[in-house]
């Protein structure tokens, strides 16, 4: 088993510019520490319509209600301020945005579990005598006997029985190999509705772990 | 009508379960998605009518009841099904966090 870099199409190219939007940077790294409502904020206010601050003050009274502590609000609103900035986007070009915050967020939990340098992005997984995937895995961690490979969502719609056979086929090459791969969905979307939408899906998913928006911090070890 | 504050848990989450129909039925345009969504209604009905049903004689808070309020107003500007579909795994965590319950 082995990794390597994607290939550099346009598409790569292209996504490649929104992976280094300083709006990405930020929001993942507001999200990297927020807990499980400002997460749910996020959500909320990158899936909307509504750009207007106060209706979102409002919908969200346990972060921004007369309760909360002056630290907790400012967070609260740091994360509301860097989601209308993607929500303001067109709704084309805020589904890429969406997607390449859940992978940056995932890399930086997993980097405070693993030596950072092991995370990498955008890549494939190749295994002898094996066709490659075309499309590459979003997140990987490259070490020696425990070798781990992420697919990153933003909904739990996102899900498909593609992306399941992928994951398990790979499990499966490196087992055929002698070597450990774990392999992983991170959705950014609540558990319960993750699994609604694998309980119609036909492929392989028993090996598969699902990482929701309730179990993002069990990426960095920190529960 | 009864002012938002002065609505019992029970009918504040029945105005809401109305407007979650609503958006149900808006995402059932996608045919592709038909089942997933009549799924997803379900679980996430079951889960809002379980807090109904524990805490339904509570008095709503105000600042609970806008809150809902809000999420009601915003699922009413979606139009395209595609988003009613996101929404209906957002709304119910949006609801369920201002009510302070696990999703």
């Amino acid at each position: 088993m082995r990794f390597q870099d994607a290939a550099r199409d346009g598409r790569a190219i292209v996504y490649a510019g929104i992976q280094a939007d300083p709006s990405v940077a930020r929001a993942a790294a507001l999200l990297l520490d927020a807990t499980e409502g400002q997460r749910v904020l996020a959500r909320a206010v990158m899936n909307g319509t509504s750009t207007d601050p106060s209706v979102w003050l409002t919908m969200f009274p346990t972060l921004f209600g007369p309760t909360v502590s002056a630290a907790d609000r400012r967070r609260s609103e740091a994360v509301l301020a860097v989601s209308l900035e993607v929500a303001e986007r067109g709704e084309q070009i805020r589904s890429q945005f969406r997607g390449a915050i859940v992978e940056a967020l995932t890399a930086g939990l997993l980097a405070r579990r693993v030596e950072p340098g092991i995370v990498r992005r955008e890549r494939r997984i190749l295994f002898d005598g094996v066709r490659a995937e075309i499309h590459p895995y979003d997140v990987t961690v490259e070490r020696d006997g425990s070798a781990e490979a992420y697919d990153c969502k933003w909904g739990a719609r996102g899900i498909g029985d593609d992306v399941l056979h992928q994951l398990d086929d790979a499990q499966r090459h490196a087992a055929d190999e002698d070597a450990t791969l774990s392999v992983a969905l991170v959705v950014f979307d609540a558990e319960r509705s993750c699994r609604v939408r694998l309980d119609r899906l036909t492929a392989p998913h028993d090996r598969i772990r699902v990482v929701s928006l309730g179990s993002l911090d069990t990426l960095s070890g920190a529960v | 009508m009864d002012s938002p504050s002065a609505r019992q848990l029970d009918q504040t989450i029945a105005v809401a379960l109305d407007a979650y129909d609503g958006l149900a039925a808006l995402g059932e345009e996608i045919e592709d998605e038909w089942t997933y969504v009549a799924d997803l209604t379900l679980a996430w009905r079951a889960r809002l009518e379980a807090v109904a049903d524990a805490r339904g004689d509570e008095t709503t808070d105000p600042l609970v009841a806008a809150a809902i309020d809000g999420a009601i107003a915003e699922i009413g500007l979606i139009s395209d099904p595609h988003r009613a579909i996101d929404w209906l795994s957002t709304f119910p965590q949006v609801v369920l966090l201002a009510l302070g319950e696990p999703g």
